[in-house]
């Protein structure tokens, strides 16, 4: 029952793969550019949970809360100051790709230069042992929870866009910002609100991906280069495709890895995304959108 | 000394030549790229071959290096260029990565990860710069040309380039057939300069490289992206005895001009005479006016 295993597996790195995807999709969603710095966002959560662990001795579920807030904060002070003299400043959202790309240089090694580049691992706080499924499959109880807690959270979302003033209005924005705006909507508190959001996903994901691997300043562009693939198969800006995207990733990654070779493991990843768009230019779910004369 | 002179300023025409490239591709025909390391890596590896096992000419190798890189953007230009916006982007950045990935895996002619030593150190410094005349010369040409109006046009607007009769997805394709072919020629002078290749030399970090000192020196300006190869590397280079914080530096420099210049140093403006003049004379007008206006007031 080796590939119930394997399938356990890969969804659960997909649904963190997926809190990644989700908060880089809602960001494009409103300002229609691929936001480079997501990465940096969860690396700040990820070291935040771990000196709450180390050094200031709380418990996971405190220290898990301060890193979901310090990254979302960290994440609305980034767009506070980098995004939106710009986005102010002139339409194309270009420039605000390159700004993010600098932004995610810079958290990058801020903690290259302030704590070093080294490998840390979080002190053992999520259970790591082997559940036996029904007799079915052995899996270890970390990746369970992962994968429930990233279900967990993607339901929050989900409930949050669709139950809240805030929601209707993000998913105004996502139709057309400009509109939203016009209609009455604070677009600066929104769009605040969209990467306060974004943070809190990526450092959901971040923890998880510290705990499963290690922790290093670097993580963040791996990762992230993944959650990006992820969103494009699913079709940008679409939150259900970042989702399904995201566990075809997962999935595509284990099986890969079990099953063939773990050096071959990213070849497929890439393969699947080029073969996607050649069918499917505008990914799985994402609006065709066609250009106006 | 002089020696480390020689090598910043060999290194800066390698990076001048790939901004060059990237230039064409982001700057004129307006496709943003993040796999052009890619291409840096199969001219790199293919000079590197060359030269090493089958003992050709360097000038040949490095010319074979652009010709493989140009071919191989061509092929993939054609079906992944039909995407637009950031899904290219994003098909980009795989397409780079799988490049890449394909060299570390494929031992027996690349060596695998481990990299690729021992190679003839031919790029002297007078040799990158002959290069990087001769082809920054002809991307003016090219630039100027009526494929350079064709780029541009496909930049500008799109479906009306394609109204007016422009083969729009030929010319996307040519562009980064070119560029290709400019990345690959800045990769195999690369391999001269290091005699040294390894993979993760041209990974995602150097593709994002090379496109962040094309826009922060101005999309459209072949001198702007020469001056933001220039700063960009110089940056990275007098820092190096503090190498901790040099790559701090270097993305805080990007974050700061482009928040408070987005359009990059030059604009779309070139470096010429003209544009020179314009800017003293603009400055001399202003003073002028100051003049007249503050003594209008005291009159």
């Amino acid at each position: 029952m080796d590939i119930i295993q394997q399938l356990i597996n890969g969804l659960s790195v997909g649904s963190v793969y997926a809190l990644i995807a989700v908060g880089y999709s809602l960001v494009y969603s409103v300002l229609l550019f691929s936001n480079f710095a997501h990465g940096g966002f969860l690396v700040i959560g990820g070291y935040i949970c771990y000196f709450a662990l180390r050094s200031w001795g709380m418990n996971i579920y405190m220290a898990s809360f301060a890193a979901l807030i310090g990254a979302g904060l960290s994440a609305v002070l980034v767009e506070r100051v980098a995004y939106r003299p710009i986005r102010e400043r002139t339409p194309i959202t270009l420039y605000l790709l390159i700004v993010s790309m600098g932004i995610s240089i810079v958290i990058e090694n801020i903690f290259v230069v302030t704590i070093g580049g080294r490998f840390r691992a979080l002190p053992p706080v999520i259970p790591m042992d082997p559940v036996n499924l029904f007799g079915f499959a052995t899996t270890s109880a970390f990746d369970l929870l992962s994968l429930l807690t990233a279900v967990v959270f993607l339901i929050g979302l989900q409930l949050f866009l669709v139950k809240t003033k805030w929601g209707l209005a993000i998913r105004a924005a996502s139709y057309n910002l400009k509109t939203a705006g016009l209609m009455g909507v604070n677009v600066n508190r929104l769009i605040g609100i969209v990467f306060f959001v974004a943070g809190l996903l990526a450092a959901v994901g971040g923890i998880f991906l510290s705990a499963r691997y290690t922790l290093y300043p670097q993580l963040g562009s791996t990762i992230t280069t993944k959650a990006f693939v992820a969103a494009v198969i699913g079709g940008l800006g679409s939150l259900p495709g970042a989702v399904i995207g995201s566990l075809i990733l997962g999935l595509a990654e284990m099986l890969t890895a079990g099953f063939i070779s773990s050096q071959f493991r990213d070849l497929v990843v890439f393969a699947i995304l080029i073969l996607t768009l050649i069918m499917r230019p505008t990914g799985l779910f994402g609006k065709s959108v066609g250009e106006k004369v | 000394m002089q020696g480390y002179v020689a090598g910043i300023i060999t290194l800066l025409a390698i990076n001048c030549i790939a901004a060059l490239g990237v230039s064409l591709f982001t700057g004129f025909t307006g496709i943003f790229t993040l796999g052009h390391a890619g291409y840096m890596a199969i001219g790199a590896y293919t000079a590197a071959i060359l030269t090493f096992k089958y003992s050709v000419h360097f000038i040949p190798a490095i010319i074979c290096g652009g010709l493989l890189a140009m071919i191989v953007a061509y092929l993939i230009g054609i079906p992944t260029l039909k995407l637009v916006g950031d899904y290219y982007t994003i098909a980009s950045l795989g397409l780079g990565e799988a490049i890449r990935l394909i060299i570390e895996n494929w031992e027996s002619v690349t060596r695998g990860a481990r990299g690729f030593p021992g190679i003839a150190p031919y790029t002297s410094l007078p040799v990158a710069l002959v290069f990087l005349i001769i082809m920054a010369v002809a991307m003016f040409f090219i630039v100027n040309s009526s494929y350079g109006r064709a780029f541009k046009a496909c930049r500008d607007d799109y479906v009306a380039a394609s109204l007016l009769g422009f083969n729009t997805a030929h010319y996307r394709v040519l562009s980064l057939a070119v560029s290709g072919f400019y990345c690959g020629v800045s990769g195999a002078l690369l391999a001269g300069f290091m005699s040294f290749v390894q993979p993760v030399m041209f990974d995602m970090a150097k593709s994002t490289e090379l496109v962040s000192v094309v826009v922060f020196g101005g999309l459209g300006s072949i001198s702007g992206s020469l001056i933001g190869a220039t700063i960009l590397t110089l940056v990275t280079e007098l820092f190096r005895p503090i190498s901790q914080y040099r790559m701090l530096i270097y993305g805080l420099v990007l974050v700061f001009v482009m928040v408070f210049r987005p359009e990059g140093i030059m604009g779309t403006n070139e470096l010429t005479l003209n544009y020179i003049k314009n800017i003293f004379s603009a400055k001399k007008k202003a003073s002028e006016f100051d003049r007249r206006t503050t003594d209008d007031c005291a009159s």
